[in-house]
């Protein structure tokens, strides 16, 4: 919850600071003169005239204090009132400045503009609750499901800082950035949490050989404002700009980018800081077994405290879509998308719970003039119309078949050209749903060579129906193969299944979650494929090392690294040492 | 904030409710379900006699109620205003009143005659046009000028006087005019001249030339855009009505001059031609106190509509005109607008009858 939506109505109706913009003027215009109106007709039928007089502060009162709101929403003093006193034109203009005037993009002298968040969606700087000892903290990720208490969060300012920090100390860290992970990657109970979203700053850009070297606590969406006024964009990133880099960098995530695939193919080097608070520097000749345990090494070896990655230009892409039949998906990619050299960003769209109809979304490069007014996506305090789609799609009946037949549809009537970095700057308020203490949303993704589409297609349909999981999303993602990196899901070209499913909080839940989950692995596993570690860990150790046949590599590394098994998770703490937690 | 949509889209269904429930008396009462006029009253005239020139559509008398509504209204009002400030005017009864008899009209001749697309567009273009002015009249009475209204209503400001003079000069220009040649424009530097600046009752003062002064400005231009749109679309309509009567009524028409004869039968008919709109009453008045009969009326010997101005209590009680719907005045506790139907050929019966009984005819709609 933000700010503004704890505010009472009163706030709304009484006060004259800030600015309203028309559809909220709208809004509560209809609602003070229908109340009126109601009061009125009440207290006239039960007690008489006179009773209405009362009514007259209050309505004169917030249709002038609401009035003059909206008068700042276009940088007009709300002394533009007193133009009602103007015969016949005063009203029109106001009539005109109040309910049909767009209000100012930017910022103005009466503040931001209505309705965009000042920043991203943020987690919490870890949460109190009664009972924990002093520095004790809940650290919990995106969805609420894995809270641990840690004993200490450590937030660095400088990379100094953060090596002198885990030089003079022993025992368990955990290191956490956006914690948008979302299987306790980020903590480990009793570990000095260290967030690093105080590392964030920018320290080299070349603008002409495309690179930005930065701190690993840095967001992507940071970088996206750093590097967009000089016509840049990040090569790779995830959809929404919420990560720290860093984060991202554990995990090697991936887009919807074309021709493309691991975040690792973007980046040039990285520097570590060790379990001793020593230092090194690793890229593909340089330290080459650190970088490629590091990236997608969920934070064993080490922490990453700087990163120099890749940038293109920052290009005007149209979106296209075609709807089609799942069988028909892969052969059409072939020829349309994989070796279109326009193609920036694609996705298909599968279609719950048939799983039979895929929409095809691809993102092509355009000379054309965006369709967009900014350059990066705005912000928005509030989705109700996301956040509604959310809930019809997965509480209703048929809202499956409503998106796939109706709303989608709609939806893709339209054909934005937004700019790349527009395009990479979602935010993931836009899933946040009320709540999520009785059930929350959640990811999952596998991966599995492109020639075996529809071979695990099916497997999945079938797993996903005999065990009704209330699947909103399954978004199909193309990548490249991976370089090299240890914990690679890519070991070759593939399709990545990204599956976003709502789950009861309940332990049962979460148990039947988990036999699904492991019948899905095996899945893709027995198709050489593999399934990705940020979520859940549900899958068995002998699941996660046939998913990940170098694993053990890096645990050998991890051994010698970090000898004393400082960095914890949950990760590490399920398929490395087990034991040693208890202990 | 959701709670706001949320509470507004409640207090909006109340306040629909509250504003659509059934209230008594029913602004527009119909005599019954859909048509009730006898079908045999609603068959256009197969030979008329009169001339081509001279005839208008049968359904005419019905859909002329709309229009002429926006005549009694502003009489309603005027009548009003010269003992209450307008203030407190039934404005959105009048609203209601307007469509509900739109409505009722329409189910008489619906099925019976061919669309009448010109008809009903004019209609609505001045239904939207009322129902605006009389939506906005009723946001500034309640919101401002209910404020500054004097105890019960006295009409004791200049500006009120102003007001009750402007509508009675209203009115009686529309009874013979088209409202948009109404010489609004002049009426402003008379605001001026006929009004002091300072005076008791200050604020009302103030309020009343704010609000009449908007009001003949946006209706001298509203006025003059009507003016050229309907000089566009519509045809100059004719200022007579012409009838056939069973019997020339001969020598009784001399103290009559806006009789005019046409054309005498030997069979001792005779075509005449009426003066329209609202002297077209009086002149049958006359021709009925002749024991003149009608055969055709702008050609037609279908129903012809009249409304009368009755005691609450009051019935036609003779079969040949049939009631259509009611109408209470509200602003004259007691009585109704009552709208009846007869065949052309039963006018003159009618109108005899009604006078025996003492019941004011408040117009004929001659199509």
């Amino acid at each position: 919850m933000r700010l503004k939506h704890t505010l009472p109505l009163s706030f709304l109706l009484f006060t004259t600071r800030g600015r309203l913009q028309r559809s909220s003027y709208w809004i509560v215009s209809l609602f003070i003169f229908s109340t009126f109106y109601v009061l009125y007709t009440l207290l006239i039928e039960s007690i008489g005239d006179q009773s209405t007089y009362f009514l007259y502060p209050l309505l004169l009162g917030s249709l002038t204090t609401t009035a003059m709101k909206r008068l700042h929403d276009s940088n007009c003093s709300g002394y533009w009132l007193l133009a009602v006193l103007i015969p016949v034109l005063g009203p029109i203009w106001l009539i005109y400045q109040l309910g049909f005037k767009k209000g100012d993009r930017q910022k103005n002298r009466f503040g931001t503009v209505p309705d965009e968040a000042a920043d991203y969606f943020k987690n919490d700087l870890g949460q109190l609750r009664p009972g924990l000892k002093t520095g004790e903290r809940i650290i919990n990720d995106v969805t609420q499901l894995n809270p641990v208490v840690v004993a200490e969060v450590f937030r660095p300012t400088s990379v100094e800082d953060l090596r002198e920090r885990l030089r003079i100390t022993t025992g368990p860290v955990s290191v956490g950035g956006g914690r948008f992970s979302m299987g306790g990657q980020t903590a480990s109970p009793q570990s000095l949490h260290i967030d690093m979203r105080g590392l964030n700053q920018v320290l080299d850009f070349s603008k002409e050989n495309r690179t930005i070297k930065v701190q690993a606590g840095i967001r992507w969406c940071d970088i996206q404002r750093y590097v967009d006024p000089h016509d840049l964009s990040i090569k790779i990133m995830q959809t929404y700009a919420n990560f720290t880099v860093g984060g991202s960098l554990s995990v090697n995530v991936h887009g919807r980018y074309m021709g493309l695939g691991p975040l690792i193919l973007a980046v040039r080097a990285v520097e570590i800081v060790l379990a001793d608070g020593s230092f090194v520097r690793a890229s593909r000749t340089e330290n080459p077994e650190i970088f490629f345990g590091v990236i997608g090494g969920y934070n064993g070896l080490g922490i990453i405290a700087t990163a120099e990655l890749d940038l293109v230009d920052n290009v005007a892409v149209r979106r296209k879509d075609q709807k089609m039949a799942r069988s028909d998906y892969y052969s059409w990619f072939q020829t349309h998308v994989r070796s279109n050299p326009d193609a920036v960003f694609h996705n298909g769209d599968l279609y719950p719970p048939a799983y039979r109809n895929i929409r095809a979304v691809t993102w092509l490069k355009t000379t054309e003039q965006p369709t967009v007014k900014t350059r990066l996506m705005p912000l928005r305090e509030s989705y109700p119309l996301e956040r509604y789609f959310l809930w019809a799609f997965t509480e209703t009946f048929f809202g499956n078949w409503r998106r796939e037949y109706l709303i989608d549809p709609l939806i893709y009537l339209r054909k934005p050209i937004h700019w790349r970095n527009y395009e990479a700057g979602y935010d993931v308020a836009e899933l946040e749903p009320r709540s999520r203490t009785k059930r929350t949303y959640v990811l999952q993704e596998y991966f599995v060579p492109v020639r075996q589409f529809d071979a695990f297609t099916e497997r999945m349909a079938e797993i996903f129906n005999r065990f009704g999981v209330n699947v909103i999303n399954v978004s199909i993602r193309h990548a490249h193969a991976d370089p090299g990196s240890y914990l690679a899901w890519a070991r070759g070209e593939v399709f990545a299944f990204v599956v976003y499913y709502k789950q009861r909080t309940s332990e049962t839940a979460r148990q039947e979650v988990g036999t699904w989950t492991r019948e899905l692995i095996d899945a893709a596993v027995s198709l050489d494929g593999a399934y990705y570690l940020p979520y859940q860990a549900h899958a068995t150790p002998a699941q996660f090392h046939r998913a990940y046949p170098d694993a053990k590599k890096l645990f050998a590394l991890k051994k010698t690294l970090d000898p004393d098994f400082r960095f914890h998770n949950l990760f590490w703490n399920t398929y490395y040492q087990p034991k040693s937690l208890e202990s | 904030m959701l709670r706001l949509p949320v509470l507004t889209i409640l207090m909006v269904l109340i306040a629909g409710f509250l504003f659509f429930r059934k209230k008594q008396p029913a602004p527009t009462t119909p005599a019954g379900k859909g048509c009730v006029v006898p079908k045999e009253w609603l068959v256009s005239n197969p030979h008329p006699v009169t001339p081509a020139e001279h005839l208008r559509p049968a359904d005419q008398t019905f859909l002329t109620y709309p229009e002429w509504f926006l005549v009694h209204s502003p009489a309603e009002m005027a009548d009003f205003a010269h003992t209450h400030t307008t203030t407190t005017f039934p404005f959105l009864y009048h609203v209601k009143q307007l469509w509900q008899s739109y409505g009722i009209v329409y189910d008489q001749i619906k099925g019976s005659f061919p669309f009448n697309t010109g008809y009903h567009v004019m209609i609505w273009v001045i239904g939207v046009s009322t129902t605006v002015e009389y939506a906005f009249k009723t946001l500034y009475e309640t919101i401002i000028g209910r404020l500054t209204n004097p105890a019960n209503g006295a009409v004791v400001t200049d500006e009120d006087q102003f007001n009750a003079r402007l509508m009675q000069d209203y009115v009686d220009f529309i009874r013979m005019r088209p409202w948009y040649e109404f010489d609004f424009a002049s009426r402003i530097p008379a605001l001026f001249q006929t009004t002091s600046f300072f005076g008791p009752y200050f604020l009302r003062k103030l309020d009343r030339k704010y609000m009449l002064l908007t009001e003949l400005l946006v209706k001298t231009g509203y006025g003059y855009l009507i003016k050229l749109g309907t000089k566009a679309s519509y045809d100059e309509a004719l200022p007579t009505t012409a009838v056939v009567v069973d019997r020339f009524p001969g020598s009784g028409l001399t103290s009559h001059p806006e009789i005019q004869v046409v054309k005498a039968e030997s069979d001792g008919s005779a075509l005449l031609l009426l003066p329209r709109y609202e002297a077209f009453h009086p002149a049958v008045a006359a021709l009925v106190a002749q024991g003149v009969g009608f055969r055709e009326i702008a050609g037609n010997n279908s129903a012809i509509l009249l409304t009368v101005l009755a005691p609450d209590t009051w019935n036609p009680g003779f079969p040949e005109c049939k009631p259509v719907f009611t109408q209470p005045i509200k602003t004259k506790p007691g009585l109704k607008r009552v709208a009846v139907v007869t065949p052309v050929r039963w006018l003159a019966q009618t109108v005899r009858l009604l006078k025996e009984q003492s019941v004011n005819i408040e117009h004929i709609y001659d199509y």
